[in-house]
């Protein structure tokens, strides 16, 4: 029972960190960014080059930002910055990235899947059982992960910015806020948190050119269940990853996987705010 | 025109019937496949070149008809009733699928994006159910040697080449109709199309579940001619490069992207063998750079077909105007709008609280106040059903309750914007057509030649010049052009009920007053009941019966225009701070 319990927080922290970089980047930009899941492949094989140059997988983290943020921003200056009026399109462009991406990755590192070293080994025993001690690192790190970009956008000139681009861009334009800036930041801001969230995800999983895409769509629909609000998004992925790990244990795996997707659907049919308060 | 185009469809018919014997056998093979993308890529630019629906699923439909005929063969038997069970089980199953995933997309109040995501995840869940089929689907193997029909490749070959071909036709029939007119009028302004009563998701849902239909017969094709299925065929990768075929080729033109699905496929399936990551990375660099760089696409890029579709436009029929019999609008005694109890709020916001009022047939009451004051709110909770947290509007007797706009729409209501909502990309002609969808059905197969229009309305096309101007695209027409044609296509619904949100705001003088008189025509012959929402009290004291001012969501006083115009208090509001002010000083 206990570790039903941790599993579905644990579970629930990682969603968090998957879908937080494309949700700002939805709430700012107001497009969906189908390159995400490549993003956090890139990630993922970041720490996969890491383990392989035999570096601390710690450093695998930092490595997988820097990354990311570098590659967030040129996306979002040739692709993303020239569709802004034609959203639709953006999406096409994106996805028509990720698709580059992934063959770019295939071609460099071949179809097969590899692991990776994880900064942690071992479990912590808590009561009558024991935990992965790696899976509880997460969980502190989504709830940091959390607290930080809630600072971030309460408290910096930069989160007041985004704010304001989130509630009324043209406002913000006339009040004099460089919204072309505060997209291009969130949005390399947002690819950096995939590639973090790809390099944090990998000792957990094996790393494959397609790893993200199951990623992509949980992160999709629980993005479109939160609307543009971080608690909402803790909410929904404490919600529908705790209904994914129950269905996985008690019912069946394949089941599991497409939970979230389903449930996120019907939600938002029933409700169509979501989980966001309406 | 027409014979042109049925020339060329000869040219192609005899094409595909000769094509296969010059052709050697690896690529007839090759062609079958490609010919049969075609089709789906037909249906796709139906779906996402005309109507604006962005789908990545339609591989999950054509993997659908596969297996169903897949598994009708391996599971019964090679008969007539197996195969006739798997025609209509298979386009069923799609259609259903489909049926489905338009009723989770297409609901209230969701971003035009969902859809997309949708059709992503039905395929990964089509794959997914095929992987945990076990023995029955065969898995991740797939299925394979299954009885089937004995053709020779020629004849197959030639149904798949004779299908894409009808297709073709049927589909450039289909989108120069009135309905095909219609499905670029969701795209290009879908909250028009409600308000005009036209109930767009049940369009949408229908061209999804269609082109599902299409997709699934291609997938019995396919598994029929080839013997061989596996879960690949419906997964979001093959869904993906159905999309790319489709931007590549152009979409909206229809015979780009059926070339392009043909050209495409079948370099694939010579190259993908000696090249196959890097031939992938190659379509997909040039598709990101079509897309950032040639939104419509390579091929008419290449082949100037831009050019002929504008001269395509110049050439849209010509239609002539007919006026139909006036309606008595209120025959039973009925107020024309009851408002009772109606609230707004925004969480703790609110924005109208209490309002309660009723018109009368023949009344013109205009509704002022400062900004701010919740009039364009009201607007909107009184035509929408969604909208109001709290009370009830009652339109000729009928309770609003949660009608949709075009439920509104149908119990009478018609509702003007603010800035001219219109459908740029269509001709003004079209747009009346359109406007008058709910009362005569648009055709899916021809171009009406007449546009039938109430006495109002024609009185506002005529007066006004549109009627010279049926031809001309609405985004050339200037502000007040577009600001006519809105209230034209408000009155071509023959409402009961009109609601007008500043309809003189950047107008002229001279327009201004010509949509006065046409006012106040209406209501005095016609029984019509406005409701007009006005910052030019001039205006408003010409022609109104009667005033009602919103202050801070709340009525402050509703009376005759004198009582209004000579309050003490209503000049305090409307100069209010500057007074406050003054008073201080």
């Amino acid at each position: 029972m206990i570790n039903l319990g941790l599993d579905i927080v644990t579970t629930a922290a990682i969603l968090f960190v998957v879908a937080a970089g494309l949700l700002i980047t939805y709430g700012v930009l107001k497009i969906i960014n189908f390159a995400h899941g490549a993003f956090l492949t890139i990630g993922g094989y970041s720490a996969l080059v890491a383990t392989q140059w035999g570096i601390s997988p710690w450093l695998a983290i930092p490595l997988a930002l820097v990354i990311g943020v570098v590659l967030g921003a040129m996306v979002e200056r040739l692709i993303v910055r020239p569709l802004y009026g034609r959203p639709l399109d953006a999406i096409l462009a994106t996805w028509g990235l990720g698709i580059v991406l992934v063959q770019l990755i295939t071609l460099g590192f071949g179809r097969g899947t590899n692991f990776v070293q994880s900064p942690v080994q071992g479990a912590l025993v808590l009561l009558d059982t024991q935990y992965s001690l790696y899976r509880l690192l997460m969980l502190g790190i989504a709830i940091g992960l959390g607290l930080v970009m809630a600072a971030v956008f309460q408290l910096t000139p930069l989160g007041l910015a985004a704010r304001a681009v989130i509630m009324n861009e043209t406002l913000a334009q006339s009040l004099g806020i460089n919204s072309e800036r505060v997209r291009f930041l969130t949005f390399s801001i947002g690819a950096g948190l995939a590639a973090v969230a790809g390099a944090l995800i990998t000792p957990l999983l094996s790393v494959d050119p397609l790893m993200g895409v199951p990623w992509l769509l949980n992160a999709f629909m629980l993005v479109m269940v939160s609307g543009t609000s971080l608690a909402s998004l803790a909410a929904a992925s404490l919600v529908l990853g705790g209904a994914q790990v129950a269905i996985s244990t008690y019912s069946n795996p394949v089941l599991g996987s497409l939970s979230i997707v389903v449930l996120a659907a019907v939600v938002l049919r029933v409700r169509p705010s979501g989980f966001a308060r309406a | 025109m027409l014979r042109r185009w049925g020339a060329v469809a000869c040219v192609a018919l005899v094409s595909v019937l000769v094509a296969p014997i010059f052709l050697d056998a690896y690529s007839v093979t090759i062609l079958i496949r490609s010919l049969l993308y075609g089709s789906i890529a037909i249906s796709l630019d139906i779906l996402w070149g005309y109507a604006g629906i962005l789908s990545f699923g339609q591989a999950a439909f054509f993997g659908i008809g596969a297996y169903a005929f897949g598994l009708a063969v391996t599971h019964y038997d090679f008969s007539t009733l197996t195969v006739v069970g798997a025609f209509l089980v298979g386009p069923f199953a799609a259609a259903s699928v489909a049926g489905l995933v338009a009723w989770l997309g297409f609901g209230p109040r969701v971003s035009p994006l969902y859809i997309s995501v949708l059709t992503l995840v039905q395929s990964v869940i089509f794959v997914q159910l095929i992987y945990s089929g076990g023995d029955f689907t065969g898995s991740s193997s797939g299925l394979s040697g299954f009885d089937t029909f004995d053709l020779d490749i020629s004849t197959w070959f030639r149904i798949a080449g004779v299908a894409l071909v009808l297709m073709t036709a049927a589909g450039f029939v289909f989108v120069r109709s009135d309905y095909g007119r219609l499905l670029v009028a969701i795209r290009e302004n879908e909250q028009r199309c409600r308000y005009s009563g036209i109930g767009s998701a049940r369009v949408k849902t229908a061209l999804l579940m269609g082109s599902a239909v299409v997709a699934a017969l291609a997938g019995i094709a396919y598994a029929a001619f080839n013997d061989v299925i596996a879960p690949d065929l419906g997964n979001f990768q093959f869904g993906t490069e159905l999309v790319i075929w489709v931007a590549l080729g152009g979409r909206g033109t229809l015979l780009g992207p059926a070339l392009a699905a043909v050209l495409i496929d079948y370099v694939s399936a010579i190259l993908s063998g000696a090249l196959p990551f890097v031939w992938q990375l190659a379509v997909g660099l040039v598709f990101i750079v079509v897309i950032v760089l040639l939104p419509g696409g390579l091929g008419p890029a290449m082949f100037g077909l831009i050019r002929r579709r504008r001269t395509d436009v110049a050439s849209v029929p010509k239609y002539a105007l007919d006026r139909v019999p006036d309606r008595t609008v209120f025959t039973d005694g009925a107020a024309a709008i009851v408002v009772d109890g109606v609230a707004r709020h925004y969480g703790s916001l609110r924005v109208l609280e209490g309002i309660d009022f009723t018109a009368q047939p023949g009344e013109l009451v205009s509704i002022i106040g400062p900004n701010g004051a919740g009039k364009t709110t009201l607007i909107r909770c009184i035509s929408d059903g969604l909208e109001r947290s709290a009370g009830t509007v009652t339109i000729a007797g009928r309770s609003i309750g949660r009608l949709a706009p075009e439920g509104c729409v149908r119990l009478g209501l018609g509702r003007k914007f603010q800035a001219p909502n219109v459908f740029d990309a269509l001709t003004v002609g079209e747009s009346l057509r359109i406007a008058r969808y709910r009362f005569e059905r648009l055709s899916p197969l021809r171009r009406a030649d007449r546009i039938r229009l109430p006495a109002a309305a024609l009185r506002v096309v005529e007066a006004t010049g549109l009627d010279d101007q049926l031809s001309t695209l609405v985004k050339h027409l200037s502000h007040g052009g577009k600001q006519a044609l809105e209230l034209a296509m408000v009155l071509a619904l023959e409402p009961s009920v009109l609601l007008l949100d500043e309809p003189t705001a950047g107008l002229s003088k001279g327009e201004r007053n010509l949509i006065g008189t046409i006012l106040v025509d209406l209501v005095r012959d016609h029984g019509l009941c406005v409701l007009l929402i006005e910052h030019d009290l001039e205006f408003v004291r010409e022609i109104s019966s009667r005033i009602i001012v919103l202050h801070q969501g709340r009525i402050l006083m509703d009376g005759s225009v004198d009582d209004v115009t000579q309050s003490e208090l209503v000049r305090t509001v409307y100069t209010g701070e500057a007074a406050t002010v003054l008073d201080a000083a």
